[in-house]
């Protein structure tokens, strides 16, 4: 008996995109393969489900909080992170990319690392890369059932080893500040001291934390690091043709911060999303989709509509101008209920016409893009890049890079 | 004309864009959903209210003019 057939629809214009992002009756199917680590993680729930974790986790990713981490937690690990790779003066950008996302996601997520070795950071490094191919198996070119069962044992080994540990320090000071014994402010900022805190609101079992905690952490490191080695690419090229910005990339964050937007409209973290239709729907232009059926995002072409990002919407510029409402990142960070909830810590607020530069958030991938330009990042001319073979996103697998100053 | 900010509570996901851009137009209520201050607060210009509007991930915003007829965000 064959399987019913599914009727598949593709939407590749911006208006058809954003309107099916903020469409309540289109249910998340983007991760549908990757289930080892996204069950019931925060970006597959739909509905009231979704909506009040939702307003939990948002506790952690607000204004006040990013201006934390931005400007003085952040810079630290960045600079203990990039100190061996300055030392030697070379250093592949998609390792480099991930470990100091890494680190930083770490942070956000509420993962401690206390014997603080590289030995230990390294066994969260491959989990971390383990639980990346989890969440994207649906693109694997590898043998996907063998795979899911490596993870899941790898999820397991973590949980014991990172996970568990973190909560329990995070249950010892929560009871301290029931007791009196610490204050508010003494509490860790992160998205696990959150999660622990409203366990019993959400109805959370143990097996949703591991895996919404992992999910973070994956998150957190793996759009931000190919953001991060992505612009450094787009940056490089512009350089080279536009060798008047080249000072820019050093001295003005503004404009850094516009080449990662850039970057990130025309490499989006995923090329495509995808959503169930719940009943029949049908999109402000006429577009429909039954009852069951899939909805696909060509995100690619959304973010090169022409309509919308004008005639060069295929080519990288940091001074495209855009019509008013449009993110200069186009739809990349999705829209409607399962919007990125990371998005302005990795890519920073957009500024407004009359930006404060001095209180101006630029995001963490724009302080490491700049951070690797002070340092003389350049390409490597013995070591080209490579693609990464082991996925059909199109993803660096090696890029080596030169530091220090030019001999 | 003034411009009256709604909320649609049932839509809003609490991202806090809103209250981070317009402090004195938006804030939490006590279920950390966004809500527009009511009279709206002078002094926020017509083409701010626009972009808050227009940059809620949620579409949960409206934004209502005189009669209270609703303005076309796009």
């Amino acid at each position: 008996m064959s399987a019913p057939t599914v009727e598949v629809v593709t939407v590749r214009t911006f208006a058809d995109a954003k309107d099916a992002y903020r469409h309540k009756d289109l249910r998340q199917a983007l991760y549908d393969d990757g289930e080892v680590v996204m069950a019931d993680v925060l970006v597959n729930l739909h509905g009231r489900e979704h909506r009040d974790r939702r307003r939990v986790e948002n506790r952690s990713f607000r204004r006040d909080t990013f201006d934390l981490y931005e400007r003085e937690l952040f810079p630290a690990v960045t600079d203990r992170t990039l100190a061996p790779y300055i030392e030697a003066g070379s250093v592949d950008l998609v390792h480099l990319g991930h470990e100091l996302m890494l680190n930083l996601a770490a942070l956000t997520a509420g993962l401690d690392r206390p014997q603080g070795t590289a030995e230990e950071t390294t066994r969260l490094y491959d989990y971390t890369m383990l639980f990346i191919e989890g969440a994207t198996l649906a693109h694997s070119t590898l043998d996907k059932d063998e795979r899911r069962r490596c993870i899941h044992a790898a999820l397991l080994e973590w949980d014991e080893e990172f996970l568990a540990p973190s909560m329990a320090r995070r249950r010892t000071a929560l009871a301290r500040l029931a007791a009196g014994e610490i204050v508010e402010s003494d509490l860790p900022k992160d998205v696990l001291t959150t999660l622990l805190r409203s366990t019993e609101d959400l109805d959370l079992p143990p097996e949703v934390i591991r895996r919404e905690v992992a999910f973070l952490l994956l998150a957190g490191a793996h759009t931000s690091a190919t953001a991060f080695v992505r612009s450094i690419d787009h940056i490089l090229s512009w350089v080279q043709t536009h060798p008047q910005d080249a000072p820019k990339v050093v001295d003005d964050p503004l404009f850094v911060q516009r080449c990662i937007h850039e970057t990130v409209r025309l490499n989006p973290s995923s090329p495509v999303g995808q959503r169930w239709a719940l009943t029949d729907v049908t999109l402000k232009s006429g577009v429909q989709v039954p009852a069951g059926g899939k909805l696909v995002i060509d995100l690619a072409a959304v973010n090169r509509d022409p309509a919308v990002f004008g005639d060069t919407a295929a080519d990288f510029d940091p001074y495209r101008s855009l019509p008013a409402g449009v993110g200069p990142f186009g739809l990349s960070f999705g829209g409607g209920m399962h919007v990125c909830i990371g998005q302005d810590l990795a890519a920073g607020v957009v500024p407004a016409a009359d930006v404060d530069p001095d209180a101006h958030l630029y995001g963490l991938v724009t302080g490491a893009v700049q951070r690797m330009f002070h340092e003389g990042v350049r390409r490597d001319p013995e070591n080209p890049p490579q693609r990464d073979e082991a996925t059909a996103r199109p993803y660096w697998g090696t890029y080596p890079v030169l530091l220090g100053a030019v001999r | 004309m003034a411009l009256i900010a709604r909320v649609d509570k049932d839509v809003c996901i609490s991202s806090g864009r809103c209250v981070a851009d317009a402090p004195s137009a938006f804030h939490f209520d006590a279920d950390e959903i966004a809500e527009a201050v009511q009279p709206p607060p002078p002094g926020l210009s017509e083409e701010t209210l626009l972009n808050i509007a227009r940059n809620c991930p949620s579409g949960a915003i409206t934004l209502q003019g005189p009669a209270e007829q609703e303005v076309p965000l796009d």
